[in-house]
């Protein structure tokens, strides 16, 4: 019978030979031509950028060479010092840092405070009305974070800058400029926008716990407090810090509160610095400042990914009957009700109804002076930069066909990349290029939305090589805001293909479907829902961006995120708000209707 | 039609490790061959590249005079170019089409006219019993009816070579036992040559017509599956194939025990030519009770009866050693009873591990 002694490894065929052979292969395999064009991308829109900052960090800008004493080009620690030891670096770096500091653990204080205790309310008690608290208590953040920021001054606004004063004032009663503007309002206004976030993080992760976790360490003696003490706050640890940290970066990188809140009062911070660096035309400055929250923002995700690491060992997944038993809160039950409701109402009602009441009356919430001029009227006198309601004229229209073009592209430009990124990562036969996609486009999730702005501007202000200036192209734009919304896009990419594994395809291919025909027939077909929710979801968080439009945009292409700041500029209050409340409608709609025809849950879309 | 020839097949993941080293294995032209191993042994990566979804580093494929992978030659025909049908060990549906359009859809590749494709593609679902189905998608479908869509999408294309990549290994025992002989009916009408992957044994046994063992990337004996039973060609065969599986002495220097007791049986019968490094002993030719003449017999002591039915696995202890007896009678003996166990078909094997064929020709053998 056929039989073989001990087979000898064989010998490798001919170097050359191998080749032909692999090249033969490769041309029946898009997938290796698809990844290597990937690669190139990513590593053009992602990892020069950073490149390109760091080198105009140390790089003499031109302009800058008289201050300097050398010629414009040459390697400098000019900037460095100028950011970190000069006289002015106070007022560049180290003051915009300590703010920047305060707010974000103000911030974070405050959202853990109130959205711990929420979670804990609408997960582990049986006070009336929870589920729907529980999706109550989000919506603050489907609205942009800045809403509250205008909402704030409505209200607080005293004479110091430009505009209509707030309703306080205008009621006679001086708002103090610590109420009105710098670290307190920042720090509430944040606060009641992050709330939520921390209020999913750790509700889910309560709701994960295992009820028997709990019964055991009751049923060996130990009292109610103790096992709040020992068992659920340990356990809650991970999710805890990983909210922190969440909330931390995106404080960090925020733009449109500290802008709105903060300048009129000269309260700077890491974000609006490096704004102000980039109009300033002082690119050196602002490089450095870049470079400052990239590390920053890496170091903050490195942390988490390290403790959720850390912290895994101990988190029980997914524990039967996880929570079915509530705690019950007896005679406090409808205050608990009662306090779920202030908290809705503060976060969600009082801004909304104070910017629609605001933009429907001319002194500052004063039903007396009813008007519908800011949203309809053909004429405003006194709005020189913007003579008419909001509705009338060209401004708000092209705005908003600008977002929907622009960040429609670009939430299919990411949604189509990420697939493809996922389709590689799964189906490529090379480990390395796919260890450097799934890397890759996950990065510009550790760096803060307006950093990696500054980023772009650096590679795509002026033309190199073949590539011309890009600057104020909504060609720029559309790149930056799908690359910026990459990592959560290619997640989900990654996952979907992962899920469907590369057996269809190949049962496919077994068919006699070209890749053509899989790609068409099989692959993008089943693909259908994380395509839609892959635009979806960037599409939303796209409309609501603002720290990354207004570094790239120029007054030739408004968003509606744009749009309002300006007017809020201008000092055109109700008008600036009604455009921010034409935001809010768009993007809460489309999130509530997204949640409901896919299932999916918010949480989920939290990286985008 | 062509026979399927693997010559110099190597495939390496990078790095010195070898999935498949050195493969020569000729699939005759209608065989229903089998690939047997244990997992990570290299018979799912052989089967994947007979279908060209894996290239080999080294080695040739042809089916007939078509070469389909040539490294030396530089040669390389796409998987949809190669005309074969896999069937993947979780079916691979599309869940986006319904039964008829996943049966469909390789005619449709095919550019077959659509009144042509309907009538085929209801044969093949005929062929395996979900026509009733036809409508449906994958989701709404039994495990068992999954797999005939998947075994019906590729009979659709009359392919004829078809591959299956452990498409039993779904399947609760009822409907394996089913699909076995569905699978063998299959391939009598169908006249395709099937190569089909498992590392169940007894779907090798009882469906091939030939049985490719294969071990770390090698093969280790290539027969049909009765002859393999009867005489396993080393140890690895041995030990593998049988269930409770082939007990082996190992024999030593200076044997004694058990070892000792079956070496002097081999040498009354065979002289001092042979000289075995074990000896193994297939628990059902292990019999109890008085012995023949000329045969080895020893004392043995009952350990624990399980009955299981139809058959009775005794565990003894003999001498120095534990055995398992397979008895196709009722055993009525009680832990720690002493009875009498004995043989005349004994496995030799020498040191390199292969079965020592002099041995056989003694007529001692199995």
């Amino acid at each position: 019978m056929a039989l073989l002694t001990k087979a000898e490894t064989p010998p490798p065929p001919p170097r050359r030979r191998r080749l032909v052979y692999r090249l033969r292969v490769l041309r029946h395999d898009p997938t290796a031509a698809l990844g290597l064009i990937l690669v190139i991308l990513l590593a053009y829109l992602v990892v020069a950028p950073l490149i390109a900052v760091l080198s105009d960090a140390f790089r003499l800008q031109y302009g800058d060479d008289v201050h300097a004493g050398q010629q414009p080009g040459e390697w400098t620690g000019y900037y460095l010092w100028r950011v970190f030891r000069s006289q002015i670096s106070g007022l560049l770096f180290w003051e915009p840092l300590l703010n920047t500091l305060v707010i974000a653990v103000g911030t974070t204080l405050f959202a853990l405070f109130l959205g711990g205790g929420m979670a804990w309310l609408v997960t582990r008690t049986n006070v009336p009305g929870r589920k729907w608290l529980a999706g109550a208590l989000v919506v603050p953040y489907m609205l942009p974070s800045w809403t509250f920021s205008l909402a704030w001054l409505s209200l607080f606004k005293n004479e110091r800058a430009a505009g209509q004063v707030g309703f306080l004032q205008a009621q006679g009663i001086r708002t103090p400029d610590w109420l009105a503007y710098g670290a307190v309002p920042i720090i509430i206004t944040l606060g009641l926008h992050y709330y939520p976030f921390v209020l999913l993080l750790v509700g889910n992760a309560l709701r994960r716990i295992d009820a028997q976790l709990e019964d055991s360490a009751r049923i060996l003696g130990a009292p109610q407090r103790t096992v709040i003490r020992r068992i659920v706050v340990p356990l809650m640890l991970p999710a805890l810090s990983s909210a922190v940290l969440l909330v931390v970066g995106r404080v960090l990188g925020t733009f449109g509160t500290p802008y709105v809140l903060g300048l009129p009062a000269d309260y700077r911070v890491l974000s609006t610095g490096l704004f102000q660096s980039i109009r300033d035309r002082s690119t050196g400055v602002a490089s450095v400042l870049a470079t400052v929250i990239v590390i920053i923002g890496v170091l903050i995700v490195l942390v988490d990914t390290r403790m959720m690491r850390e912290h895994r060992r101990f988190v029980t997944v997914g524990g039967k009957g996880a929570m079915d038993r509530l705690g019950d809160l007896r005679r406090w039950r409808w205050p608990a009700f009662a306090l779920g409701v202030v908290v809705f109402v503060v976060s969600v009602l009082v801004p909304v109804l104070t910017l629609l009441v605001s933009t429907v009356t001319r002194t500052p919430l004063d039903l007396s002076t009813f008007t519908l001029d800011y949203w309809f009227a053909e004429k405003l006198p006194g709005a020189v930069g913007f003579p008419h309601g909001v509705f009338r004229g060209s401004e708000l229209w092209e705005a908003a066909w600008n977002s929907l073009r622009i960040v429609g592209l670009a939430s299919l430009i990411c949604a189509v990349a990420g697939l493809l990124v996922g389709y590689v990562v799964v189906r490529g036969t090379a480990p390395r290029v796919a260890a450097f996609l799934r890397q890759v486009s996950f990065l510009p999730y550790l760096i803060p939305g307006i950093a990696f702005a500054a980023a772009s501007l650096s590679l795509f202000a002026v033309a190199r090589g073949p590539i011309p200036a890009l600057y104020g192209t909504t060609f720029l734009l559309i790149l930056v805001m799908a690359v910026t919304h990459l990592p959560y896009s290619s997640r989900s990419g990654i996952a979907a293909m992962m899920q469907l594994g590369r057996e269809p395809e190949e049962a496919a291919q077994i068919a006699g479907a070209s890749w053509w025909q899989r790609m068409r027939r099989i692959i993008f077909p089943i693909q259908k829902g994380a395509l839609v929710t892959g635009i979806v979801l960037p599409f939303i968080s796209g409309l609501k961006e603002l720290s990354i439009v207004i570094m790239l945009t120029t007054t030739g292409t408004q968003l509606l995120t744009t749009l309002s700041i300006g007017l809020v500029d201008y000092g055109y209050t109700q008008l600036a708000n009604a455009v921010v409340l034409m935001i809010a409608l768009v993007s809460f709609t489309m999130t509530y209707l997204t949640q409901r025809l896919t299932k999916s849950s918010l949480a989920s879309g939290l990286g985008g | 039609m062509p026979n399927i020839t693997l010559s110099g097949i190597a495939k390496s993941y990078g790095g010195g490790d070898y999935a498949v080293k050195n493969l020569d294995l000729t699939v005759p032209d209608g065989a229903f061959m089998c690939l047997l191993g244990p997992s990570g042994c290299g018979k799912t990566t052989t089967l994947r590249m007979i279908a060209g979804l894996e290239q080999p580093t080294g080695g040739t494929i042809a089916v007939g005079d078509r070469v389909l992978d040539s490294v030396e030659q530089g040669l390389y025909v796409p998987p949809e170019k190669r005309g074969m049908g896999l069937v993947f060990q979780n079916y691979a549906l599309w869940p986006h089409l319904s039964v008829r359009e996943n049966v469909e859809f390789g005619l449709r590749m095919r550019k077959v006219p659509a009144p042509e494709r309907r009538a085929k593609a209801e044969l093949a679902l005929q062929m395996v019993h979900v026509d009733a189905a036809m409508d449906r998608y994958p989701s709404q479908l039994s495990g068992g009816q999954q797999q005939r869509v998947a075994l019906a999408r590729m009979l659709a294309i009359n392919p004829t070579v078809l591959l299956l990549d452990e498409p039993l290994s779904n399947l609760d025992a009822r409907l394996r036992l089913e699909m076995r002989a569905e699978l063998k009916r299959i391939h009598e009408e169908s006249k395709a040559t099937i190569v089909f992957v498992t590392h169940d044994q007894l779907e090798a046994l009882t469906m091939a017509t030939d049985v490719a063992v294969m071990n770390e990337g090698e093969l280790q004996q290539l027969a049909p599956p009765m002859e393999m039973y009867a005489r396993p060609a080393n140890r690895f065969v041995a030990e593998f194939v049988g269930s409770p599986p082939m007990a082996i002495v190992e024999i030593g220097s200076t044997p004694t025990g058990l070892a000792g007791s079956l070496m002097r049986f081999v040498e009354s019968r065979a002289g001092q030519d042979i000289a075995p490094a074990a000896v193994g002993i297939r628990p059902e030719a292990l019999r109890l009770g008085s012995p023949p003449h000329s045969v080895w017999s020893e004392e043995a002591t009952v350990e624990a009866v399980l009955p299981a039915g139809s058959s009775w696995t005794v565990r003894l202890r003999v001498l120095d050693t534990e055995l398992y007896a397979l008895s196709y009678t009722p055993v009525e003996a009680a832990a720690g009873e002493v009875l009498t166990c004995w043989t005349d078909q004994v496995h030799l094997f020498g040191a390199d591990g292969m079965r020592i064929p002099a041995w056989d020709r003694t007529g001692v053998g199995a």
